[in-house]
């Protein structure tokens, strides 16, 4: 054991009682020798940061470096083990490999499978360079899966249609096999090795040091040796992924705890859209582990205790390949009906066994295994049980398309300077109110590349760092030692428990208004329960118990603001499904023509953007709007799509 | 006179590197002197304990060696009315 540090317990209402001084100089004789009350504080100088190496983190890193800056990436994990890794289905792009295909089609299928909640610019940005973004991760050597011509395969996935949804399904899916992301990460990782970015793995980002709204930096803890670490630059770029570990049941990984979204929350920014939260269709009954969309985009089918292929019913066009938040409602409804399969009749099947095993062997072999070692079950023979699973936040730190982060005060967007978002953590928000399948890995390398180029455009190598007061970054040294001598009654593992079944209960894929109040104010009082918190380990070295505890407090951040805001949005849109608000409440009702009617005014109508804040004192969530962006980059290019009713 | 193992003269060798790398660096030097003497008490035949600290310590010094490093700071809490 390194050092055992047994210390009283002192009470630290807030922060200012640290004090920071240059190693060696004290300032005063009050201020203790002993070297176990000190935290060692080492200041680091970069042209440009970027928290999180995911997909995301790694494409703005080394496109950062490709630029010539100074860059320098923190993460938690090793690149490799971030949870872009898990991901299975692909990649849109309208390449046109498997039939003709233009990226217009990709354009409308992404606003319509958003509800219209999507911002049309960064829509247009993200599809139209989507071929080219393809061809860059096929140049640095990803090994997609092949037709017999030799040229990318690509498959058919949720939500994509061909000639503006009246031309069938469409094949624009790219894939490696069913182990897309697996391959992205790490072909990405070998190519980040090729330029000279600092790599600070295993370094947990604390705060971001913000001084007069300008971001001008990141704090961070090394796990390694329990040393902080304040990283100064001129530009700061937040890829830290997603939340899903706020529910009890979800498809990510236990290191998915919405670190940047807490922290820019903490900065007193807003977040955007975090009651959106996507059910995937199929996640393992039980085990809560992913099944590809992509199983269906091959011919699966799901079927119900009936042996009916429901989604017949529900989507006509589209069928099992209807978009995410449609078939997860399908099915829930299914179970509630009663027509659920298996002993609780809680759950449906997904069967695959009718399509030949020569196709699952080449183009699903991850799920085959999957499917054995989590549910037992061989893809061949039998079903899988599969059942809606939390998955994506299609919120997150807003941004505009460029990927600069944004607030909006007197009715306009105005940029945060120094301070970019990118991926699942970011809202651009290309996804809305859902996300269509393999559109995610597309948004990473799209909008990383996108901040390295903004970044690029507006700073040059080597500017000078605006100063920075020699204090900052107190706050977050001092929650950092209160949660290490933490010492009420309540252990990290009991109130993320309460918090994650507060969640999967009060906010799942059905939502009420009354069981989201409820909700609400029992996620205030777990909230409130982070003050009476125990924790076990006193070192500060390799601290496990001290790490959960922090991701603790950014999960319960994302949590209150999920479901404040859910109980706040009175309408179904995308993924946020109400059972006493039915409709989607726009600003015209497109189930009836245009001719006659009068627009309902903005601020009672539901197509905008949710706003959130949070007091981390208190935890009390403050909720404001931002209106969609509705208009393309270039309306003669590619013109907007007005909002229409949307069916599948 | 006891002469220094092998393992001594390379924690005394680590200890001259880090000096010198820390020179031109406000804050440094103190701490690197307060870690070394803290460390200094470990007995000789816990091998395993020293082997870490010294690999850690080897990390350490890259980090410390590089251009973007600055200065070593520290908080620290008011001393406790006891």
């Amino acid at each position: 054991r390194y050092k055992m540090c047994i210390q009283p317990l002192s009470k630290f209402q807030g922060s200012r009682n640290f004090h920071f001084s240059i190693y060696g100089k004290k300032k005063s004789a009050k201020i203790s020798d002993d070297i176990s009350t000190q935290y060692p504080v080492v200041d680091h100088e970069f042209d440009a940061l970027v928290v999180g190496a995911g997909g995301a983190g790694l494409r703005a890193a080394f496109g950062l470096s490709e630029a010539g800056f100074n860059t320098a990436c923190i993460t938690k994990l090793f690149p490799t083990r971030s949870h872009t890794v898990a991901a299975q289905g692909g990649i849109n792009a309208a390449l046109g490999n498997m039939e003709e295909d233009d990226w217009r089609w990709h354009f409308y299928d992404t606003v319509k499978g958003s509800d219209w909640l999507g911002d049309q610019d960064a829509i247009h940005y993200m599809t139209e360079q989507a071929p080219a973004a393809v061809v860059e991760l096929e140049n640095f050597g990803m090994p997609f899966s092949r037709t017999e011509e030799g040229k990318i395969y690509q498959r058919a996935f949720g939500g994509q249609s061909l000639k503006y949804g009246k031309g069938g399904q469409a094949h624009r899916c790219c894939c490696v096999a069913d182990r897309t992301g697996h391959s992205l990460l790490h072909t990405l990782y070998g190519r980040s090795l090729r330029y000279d970015t600092s790599y600070f793995v295993e370094y947990f980002a604390l705060d971001l040091l913000m001084e007069n709204g300008e971001c001008k930096g990141v704090i961070a803890l090394c796990m390694e040796d329990g040393s902080i670490h304040r990283f100064r630059a001129q530009n700061t770029v937040i890829a830290t992924g997603g939340y899903g570990r706020a529910y009890f049941s979800c498809t990510s990984a236990h290191t998915s705890t919405g670190d940047g979204n807490a922290m820019v929350t903490r900065a007193g920014l807003p977040c955007q859209d975090l009651e959106f939260v996507q059910f995937h269709p199929t996640g393992i009954y039980g085990a809560g582990c992913l099944i590809t969309e992509g199983c269906r985009g091959e011919g699966g089918i799901l079927i119900n205790s009936e042996g009916e292929r429901f989604m017949e019913r529900y989507a006509p066009n589209a069928k099992d390949l209807a978009s995410r938040d449609v078939v997860s409602r399908s099915m829930t409804i299914e179970i509630r009906e009663g027509r659920g399969v298996g002993p609780d009749k809680d759950h449906v099947y997904l069967q695959l066994h009718h399509l030949p095993p020569q196709q699952l062997a080449t183009r699903l072999p991850g799920i085959s295994e999957t499917a054995m070692i989590f549910a037992g079950v061989d893809v061949t023979k039998e079903p899988i049980p599969v059942l809606p699973t939390v998955h994506y936040n299609m919120g997150g730190v807003p941004t505009n398309y460029k990927g600069q982060v944004i607030t909006h005060a007197d009715g306009a967007d105005k940029v945060v300077p120094g301070l970019y978002a990118c991926g699942e953590a970011a809202c651009a928000s290309v996804h809305g109110a859902n996300r269509l399948g393999a559109n995610s890995l597309l948004d990473l390398v799209v909008f990383g590349r996108a901040c390295a180029l903004t970044i690029a455009e507006e700073h040059k190598p080597g500017e000078k760092l605006s100063p920075l007061k020699a204090s900052a970054g107190e706050e977050s040294v001092a929650n950092l030692d209160k949660l290490r001598f933490a010492n009420g009654s309540l252990r990290t593992s009991e109130i993320r428990l309460n918090m994650q079944k507060t969640m999967q209960a009060h906010a799942a894929v059905f939502r009420t208004g009354s069981v989201l109040k409820e909700g609400c104010d029992k996620m205030d009082a777990i909230y409130g329960t982070l003050e009476d918190l125990k924790t076990f380990d006193r070192g500060i070295v390799w601290n496990t118990d001290l790490v959960e505890t922090l991701e603790l407090q950014n999960l319960m951040l994302n949590a209150v603001q999920t479901i404040h805001s859910a109980e706040q949005r009175k309408e179904s849109r995308g993924a946020h499904a109400r059972e006493d608000f039915k409709d989607r409440v726009d600003e015209y009702d497109y189930s009836k023509p245009l001719q006659g009617q009068e627009k309902t005014p903005y601020d009672e109508h539901w197509r905008k953007h949710t706003m959130s804040y949070v007091d981390p004192k208190t935890g009390k969530v403050t909720l404001k709007y931002r209106p969609v962006i509705d208009q393309s980059l270039d309306e003669q290019d590619c013109a907007h799509v007005p909002p229409a009713i949307r069916s599948y | 006179m006891a002469r220094h193992s092998k393992l001594q003269k390379q924690v005394l060798s680590l200890y001259r590197q880090f000096l010198r790398a820390g020179q031109d660096k406000p804050g440094f030097i103190p701490r690197i002197r307060d870690e070394f003497r803290e460390n200094a008490r470990i007995k000789k035949t816990d091998v395993m304990h020293i082997e870490y600290l010294y690999r850690r310590a080897q990390r350490q010094l890259e980090q410390l060696k590089d251009v973007n490093t600055k200065q070593l700071g520290s908080f620290s809490k008011p001393e406790e009315k006891s």
